[in-house]
């Protein structure tokens, strides 16, 4: 204790002494959930607390262990890197150390999802076609298919929409020289040229998916006189017109084609 | 009743009156309680030969003998080729979903996410008769584990862990620090992966479910069998009996399933993920293991380095909390045993009683 100012500031002493009381406080003080905390441990030692096991008729504390509760760093990922070859040993930078463990994300597919369908659909496009809204595709409107791989467009009712992301498909159904036809094609597949909506359901209808469409009561048939209603308005066969300049659906005009 | 013998006729003679009498004072004076058994030993005759006093010298290198074929040794051995030299990881089977490539190409694929992989242990060929490392994924509430597993964790300095699983590596190169986080990017894409799981229990199919039997038909006299197998063999020429191992119906799915050299696809570390090309068993949320594919060649050398390059500049303390969470443990399973724990936590006489223990 500094005894020197002590003429000069009387109180001077009790700092002193609050300061030593300050520190006994820690040890007097101490509850069961703190019994774990104030002690003196290696610095390398994580932070733990102690999990109690009592006894079930008698409540009385049985046993204790350290329960260890390392750091935890909660990822947030918004964009994901897509890493396409292994990296190089060669030309790599010292990773850093880890604050603790590294906790990601429980539901890592929305994210995946749309990382993908940004890469795949930059424009957006696709995704507004099938989005939930009033400009969207619905069951019961009738599309084109335009595929890559070239071959005749392929229209048909939409019966279903299968959303699953990235994986996003659409199902249509035709009939072709009085055969009915039905084709699954992946809304997000770059073969997947264009989708064009060639007529709207007249009311939105009751079910997810149409499947009673199959059945001869119910059978829309060959959707061919709609298509070329369709490509009249949109004046196709004239042979100078270019396709952007046409009137279509919103989602369907920003489509690619090849 | 017939006469009892005197208790001194039991006695018997001294067998070498003629020892010394430091080693007659124990055992002569202990012998006669002792049972009367043959001593090992050559008692009669004579021989030129070395005495056989260790049969297992037959079996040595340098008796010119080839090295057993079986044995734990020979085991080792004969798995090598089989066995990867890197340890895998234990991850969550997320769901299936596509990768859809540039060129229109679309690839299932399943999403795989490890959830805090660490090294919980390492197996050695001297403690355990092989090489492991064992990894634990995810956490678990401290009330939902038992007291034997509450102490293991606190010995490694980790929190619980939701599972554990053990992975055989080739040599103690493959061992690990325990207490290290593996992250997806211990796998490299392009690289190949065998993945377990368990598949879902179907319960008890009939042939066609179970082995893609064909069943028969729907008419031409058949009556009620539409679905059954049929014959389960030939007649005399055949011995007129069921062989082994016919495929029969029977409980179906709820075993382990490896599917073999699946391509990695994708590796995040911030989503955690792997994705593998094609499915994997089991339902969703369910945990599978990830290793190197036995099948294909293990991954280059210099990416192996690199991976245990990067968890060393990762988790630079490793050992050290390793080491301390040891003591730790060993301070306190005194403590336990004392029956002072109580003491502990109240915090009573904590400085003085400390001291004590250490």
């Amino acid at each position: 204790m500094n005894v020197a100012p002590l003429s000069g500031r009387p109180l001077a002493c009790l700092k002193t002494s609050v300061r030593r009381a300050r520190q006994q406080k820690a040890f007097l003080c101490r509850s069961m959930a703190t019994g774990s905390q104030g002690r003196a441990s290696p610095s390398s030692l994580p932070d733990y607390n102690f999990y109690q096991l009592k006894d079930q008729k008698t409540k009385k504390l049985r046993s204790a262990f350290a329960v260890y509760t390392p750091p935890t760093v909660k990822t947030n990922p918004t964009t994901i890197t897509i890493v396409n070859k292994p990296p190089k040993p060669a030309k790599r930078t010292p990773e850093p150390k880890l604050p603790g463990l590294i906790a990601p994300p429980s539901d890592p597919l929305p994210i995946l999802h749309a990382s993908q369908i940004a890469r795949m659909d930059p424009t957006g496009a696709r995704t507004a076609l099938f989005a939930k809204t009033k400009q969207g595709v619905r069951v019961g409107d009738v599309l084109m298919v335009t595929h890559r791989r070239g071959g005749e467009p392929f229209a048909g009712v939409c019966i279903s929409i299968r959303r699953a992301g990235i994986d996003t498909a659409i199902l249509l159904r035709n009939h072709l020289s009085k055969v009915g036809v039905e084709m699954w094609f992946k809304v997000y597949n770059k073969n997947v040229a264009g989708i064009e909506i060639i007529k709207r359901a007249r009311r939105r209808a009751r079910r997810a998916r149409l499947t009673y469409l199959r059945k001869p009561k119910h059978d829309v048939g060959s959707v061919s006189d709609l298509v070329f209603a369709w490509k009249k308005t949109r004046k196709v066969f004239n042979t100078k017109s270019s396709p952007a300049s046409s009137k279509t659906a919103k989602g369907a005009k920003a489509a690619k084609k090849k | 009743m017939p006469p009892r013998l005197p208790a001194r006729s039991w006695r018997q003679p001294p067998l070498r009156p003629f020892l010394s009498p430091s080693s007659q004072s124990t055992t002569a004076l202990l012998r006669p309680l002792l049972p009367l058994t043959t001593t090992r030993g050559v008692k009669y005759g004579w021989s030129t030969l070395p005495k056989r006093a260790k049969p297992t010298r037959f079996n040595q290198v340098t008796a010119g003998i080839p090295a057993p074929s079986t044995g734990p040794a020979a085991a080792l051995k004969r798995r090598e080729r089989t066995t990867p030299i890197r340890t895998g990881v234990l991850a969550i089977k997320k769901g299936m979903t596509a990768f859809m490539g540039k060129s229109g190409a679309r690839i299932p694929c399943t999403v795989l996410q490890l959830d805090r992989v660490q090294v919980v242990a390492n197996k050695t060929r001297d403690r355990n008769g092989y090489w492991a490392v064992q990894v634990g994924l995810g956490e678990r509430a401290a009330d939902n584990v038992g007291a034997p597993m509450l102490g293991y964790f606190e010995a490694k300095g980790l929190s619980p862990k939701k599972k554990l699983a053990e992975f055989k590596v080739r040599s103690k190169d493959g061992l690990l620090p325990v207490g290290v986080q593996l992250l997806p990017d211990w796998f490299h894409v392009g690289q190949c992966v065998d993945v377990r799981g368990h598949a879902r229990g179907m319960g008890f199919a009939g042939g066609m479910k179970r082995h893609g039997f064909s069943g028969q038909e729907a008419s031409h006299g058949n009556s009620k069998n539409h679905r059954t197998i049929g014959t389960v063999g030939p007649s005399q020429g055949g011995g007129s009996r069921v062989y082994p191992g016919k495929k029969m119906p029977g409980r179906m799915g709820g075993q382990r399933v490896t599917m073999q050299n699946l391509p990695v696809l994708m590796v995040d570390n911030e989503l955690g993920i792997v994705v593998v090309k094609g499915c994997v068993a089991g339902p969703k949320n369910s945990v599978v293991m990830v290793q190197d594919a036995v099948k294909k060649p293990p991954p280059p050398a210099e990416f192996v380095g690199m991976t245990r390059q990067v968890l060393d500049e990762r988790f630079p303390d490793a050992f050290e909390a390793l080491e301390a969470a040891r003591e730790r443990h060993l301070e306190l399973k005194k403590w336990r045993k004392d029956k002072r724990i109580e003491m502990l936590l109240s915090g009573e006489n904590v400085a003085e009683s400390h001291e004590v223990v250490l």
